[in-house]
């Protein structure tokens, strides 16, 4: 508009005034050292708590305790006979009930009958605490590896079939269309689109079953397990001995940690069409 | 291949989508479906494809196949339904796998489908990191591997903004020019199917009945020339006299909804 | 923990002080009781303190006594550790050695021990393994026995019975099951040969069939099950109130010893003065039926002495065994000044 048009008002008269910034806040910016400065001065708050005297050893013994213990154990071999022994069961657990959940889920994601009579089932089950079937399991695996197997198979079992069903239910139907539309036999519409397409679904459905596994190592091992990171917290805390009690609930953090990342990795390379 | 549909009924429980439809899709012709938003346009076309069952009537072809079909009534979507997971070249691969075909023709059918849509360069890339236009690109490449003896295309280029759909109208004709496949071309965009199609078929509000069918005597590569606009701007007259008042109770009925 | 307690303990003795003055008082404050508490679990083995508790013994000493329930021993020593208890007392186990290395807690008195002729724990074999000849308590050497947890008084008691006849925990196989249900699942399923049971349970395993008990702990190997404890601090700050708490006790475990420890002639348990009165009281306090607690009322040492021998032994036990810290003096656990 030219100038020229408009009469010589007072407005037009006052100075242009800037335009204030008011689009701030609001959005998350990476802080890529914040947590690792927050994680080294909780460790120093910790450790000078101890060593000022201000926390008795017992109620909670300091990271340098912790440290020591964790040294002790790895030192005399202990720690990687205790982790050995977990991952075993962890892992054989783990795969058992992903294999048994997984096909199960299929079954409930594409046949409607054996949906119908599995949903009902699998909201009956799959809040049954574990830890409470462990006499069972006793009964029926005995006290060796089969009961440990089982419960953290059985536990990893419900999560996996409900995560693979709704991630079949989330694969597009018009991909399934489309394959049919080409004439795509059956089995292959399972194998290249159903598959594939729920696996987004089904890979964060084991992150969850990978904690609940890590979970239930340590009640699978309160059935006569002399090796294991679950058994030596368990004696650690009948026996009073907080440092190594810590030092054992440690291993378990950095073992579930590592999984993540493990499985992290696995989505990436995966999912990368995402 | 001609495409014979007869007394076809559709519904949705008690829905009544489609009503006594009869039409014949012609051996060689592009035959436009339009109608207002929820006619059924979309479900005729999956009935006609054997996606969709239908609730009564019959769907029948004839006529001949061209060699190395493998797919007779294929089908190109509004969404492109490419397989995210799968690489442009792979996307192509999908509907030949399943067929018994040496690994030295399958190669051959995604090369030449790649290469005709523009493609070729972009064999490895995923889907995700084309735009949408490229991605129809590969939605026909897919179509043409299977060398198919009538296209059903479902609204395909609705997704896309107006210039990608001026450049894939073209790509389009040129098919056309080569090879005369049959075409069945739902569309709800006038200009789509006057650019495109030998025949018209217009269809009513729901339930879809078969209103009229309009015929454009213009020859397709000459229908931008400016000869060519009076007999275009009657047709166009006509069909949207056809469609205005139809369009606009399916517009009040969505939001009455 | 403890500062936040104690301030709270002066707010609320300040509030005490200040409603005395300004209107009437509750009962205990008008007579001046002092305010202690007690970790116990609901238990026969407890008697003396529900007894004392009832018949105003603990009053006489001029102290309001709360008894706070626990239901496993390994709570108990941690409450008195973490001052939400003054006194417990509970039975022996490798993690209360640990809290007395700690200077956490140390033993006051004694509580129950077990004594030949009184039946508390019973080694059962399963129906097979007696059948192949576990017969006798010396037969479960190189067999396997379901124990509840590493530390255990059930894991002393083994290596106990390995004491007497010549053999150690490594000759035999425990199996850590947790806790007694997951221990009489095992034991039914025949994963082991033998559990070491409390005696309601034995009776039980016994007369359904699938066990056999072949000895009882009080007659194979006597010792001290378990202490009157509290923490080292109470007693060099407050020591008059654990005096007084001792006596209460003492008088009430005099009592008991009198009602139910009783032995004719022929050294069979016979009734003693008072024993429906204090059978009620323990029936009342433990919520279970008074024939359910006369099958399982311990023995106790009338005058509160600890087994001093044994508990050295059990320092030293759990010692070689690698799970008390070996610096520990295993004198330093009890305080002998109470009892006299």
């Amino acid at each position: 508009m030219p100038d020229t048009s408009l009469p010589m008002t007072e407005r037009s008269a006052a100075p242009p005034q800037p335009v204030r910034f008011r689009g701030g806040g609001f959005t998350v910016k990476g802080h890529r050292w914040a947590a690792l400065l927050a994680f080294v001065v909780l460790i120093a708050v910790w450790e000078s708590t101890n060593r000022f005297g201000l926390v008795s050893e017992l109620f909670l013994p300091p990271p340098s305790a912790v440290a020591s213990a964790l040294a002790a154990m790895a030192q005399d071999g202990s720690l990687w006979q205790h982790l050995k022994a977990s991952l075993m069961r962890i892992g054989v657990g783990w795969v058992m009930g992903t294999v048994a959940g997984m096909a199960v889920g299929f079954a409930m994601g594409i046949g409607s009958v054996a949906r119908a009579v599995g949903v009902p089932l699998v909201s009956a089950f799959f809040p049954i605490p574990k830890i409470a079937l462990l006499p069972l399991f006793i009964l029926w695996f005995g006290i060796g590896e089969p009961s440990k197997f089982a419960t953290i198979g059985f536990g990893v079992f419900f999560p996996t079939v409900i995560a693979t069903y709704s991630a079949i239910d989330s694969v597009p139907r018009n991909l399934i269309r489309m394959a049919q539309s080409f004439g795509l036999p059956w089995a292959s519409i399972l194998r290249k689109i159903v598959l594939p397409g729920a696996l987004p679904g089904i890979l964060a459905g084991f992150r969850i079953t990978a904690s609940i596994a890590l979970i239930l190592v340590v009640a699978a091992e309160m059935i006569g397990a002399e090796y294991g990171i679950g058994a030596f917290v368990l004696t650690a805390g009948n026996l009073m001995l907080t440092d190594q009690l810590l030092a054992g609930v440690l291993v378990l953090s950095l073992l579930g940690l590592s999984i993540g990342t493990v499985l992290s990795i696995l989505e990436r390379r995966l999912l990368k069409w995402r | 291949m001609r495409l014979i549909i007869k007394d076809l009924c559709h519904r949705y429980d008690d829905l009544v989508v489609l009503d006594g439809i009869d039409l014949t899709v012609q051996e060689g012709e592009v035959l436009a479906v339009i109608g207002p938003s929820g006619c059924g346009k979309s479900t005729l076309l999956g009935i006609a494809g054997g996606i969709v069952a239908p609730t009564s009537g019959t769907i029948a072809v004839a006529g001949e196949v061209p060699d190395g079909c493998l797919n007779p009534i294929t089908f190109i979507f509004q969404d492109f339904a490419l397989l995210p997971w799968r690489s442009v070249e792979d996307n192509l691969s999908l509907v030949l796998e399943h067929h018994p075909l040496s690994a030295a023709e399958r190669r051959e059918r995604i090369e030449s489908g790649l290469r005709r849509m523009g493609l070729w360069d972009f064999r490895k890339a995923l889907p995700k990191q084309l735009s949408g236009g490229m991605r129809q690109r590969v939605g026909i490449a897919r179509a043409l591997a299977v060398r198919p003896a009538m296209l059903l295309l479902d609204e395909p280029l609705s997704a896309l903004d107006a210039q990608t759909r001026e450049l894939l109208m073209e790509d389009f004709l040129s098919l056309w020019q080569r090879e005369r496949t049959t075409a069945v071309y739902v569309t709800h965009n006038l200009d789509e199917a006057l650019r495109l199609a030998d025949r018209v078929v217009v269809l009513s509000r729901r339930p879809g009945r078969l209103r009229e069918i309009v015929t454009i005597e213009e020859p397709r590569d000459q229908r931008l020339e400016p000869s060519a606009q009076a007999h275009l701007a009657e047709v166009r007259d006509r069909l949207w006299h056809l469609i205005r008042a139809e369009a606009q109770l399916a517009d009040r009925e969505i939001a009455d909804a | 923990m403890t500062v936040v307690r104690w301030s709270r303990r002066l707010v609320l003795g300040a509030m005490g002080a200040a409603a005395l003055a300004l209107a009437g008082t509750p009962a205990a404050e008008a007579q001046g009781l002092e305010k202690t508490s007690i970790g116990v679990l609901a238990l026969a083995s407890s008697g003396p303190i529900f007894i004392a508790k009832s018949k105003g013994y603990f009053e006489k000493e001029g102290l309001d006594v709360e008894l706070k329930m626990f239901t496993s021993a390994q709570q108990v020593p941690v409450a008195v550790a973490s001052g939400d208890v003054d006194f417990g007392v509970t039975g022996l186990t490798a993690g209360f050695y640990n809290l007395a290395a700690k200077g956490a807690v140390t033993m006051i008195a004694a509580q129950s021990r077990d004594e030949p002729g009184f039946q508390l724990s019973a080694y059962v074999a399963t129906k097979a393994a007696h059948d192949a000849g576990l017969t006798k308590p010396a037969d479960l050497k190189g067999k396997r026995i379901a124990i509840t947890t590493v530390g255990s008084t059930f894991h002393y008691m083994v290596g106990l019975l390995g004491q007497k006849h010549g053999f150690t925990v490594k000759d035999v196989t425990m199996v850590a099951m947790q806790d007694v249900p997951k221990m009489v699942a095992a034991f039914k399923g025949g994963q082991v040969d033998a559990v070491i049971a409390p005696v309601t349970v034995a009776r039980q395993l016994a007369a359904e069939g699938s066990g056999t008990i072949v000895g009882w702990v009080g007659d194979e190997t006597p010792w001290q099950l378990g202490a009157l404890f509290t923490s080292p601090k109470t007693v060099a700050q407050r020591r008059p109130l654990a005096e007084k708490f001792v006596g209460a006790y003492l008088t009430a475990l005099a009592e008991y010893h009198a009602a139910f420890n009783a032995k004719d002639a022929s050294g069979a348990v016979v009734k003693g003065p008072g024993y429906d009165e204090l059978l009620a009281i323990i029936a009342e306090a433990t919520k279970q039926k008074p024939e359910v607690v006369a099958a399982g009322l311990p023995y106790v040492e009338p005058k509160g002495k600890l087994l001093v021998d044994d508990i050295v032994n059990q320092v030293k036990f759990w010692q070689s065994e690698g799970q008390v810290d070996k610096a520990l003096d295993a004198k330093s656990v009890m305080d002998l000044t109470f009892v006299k």
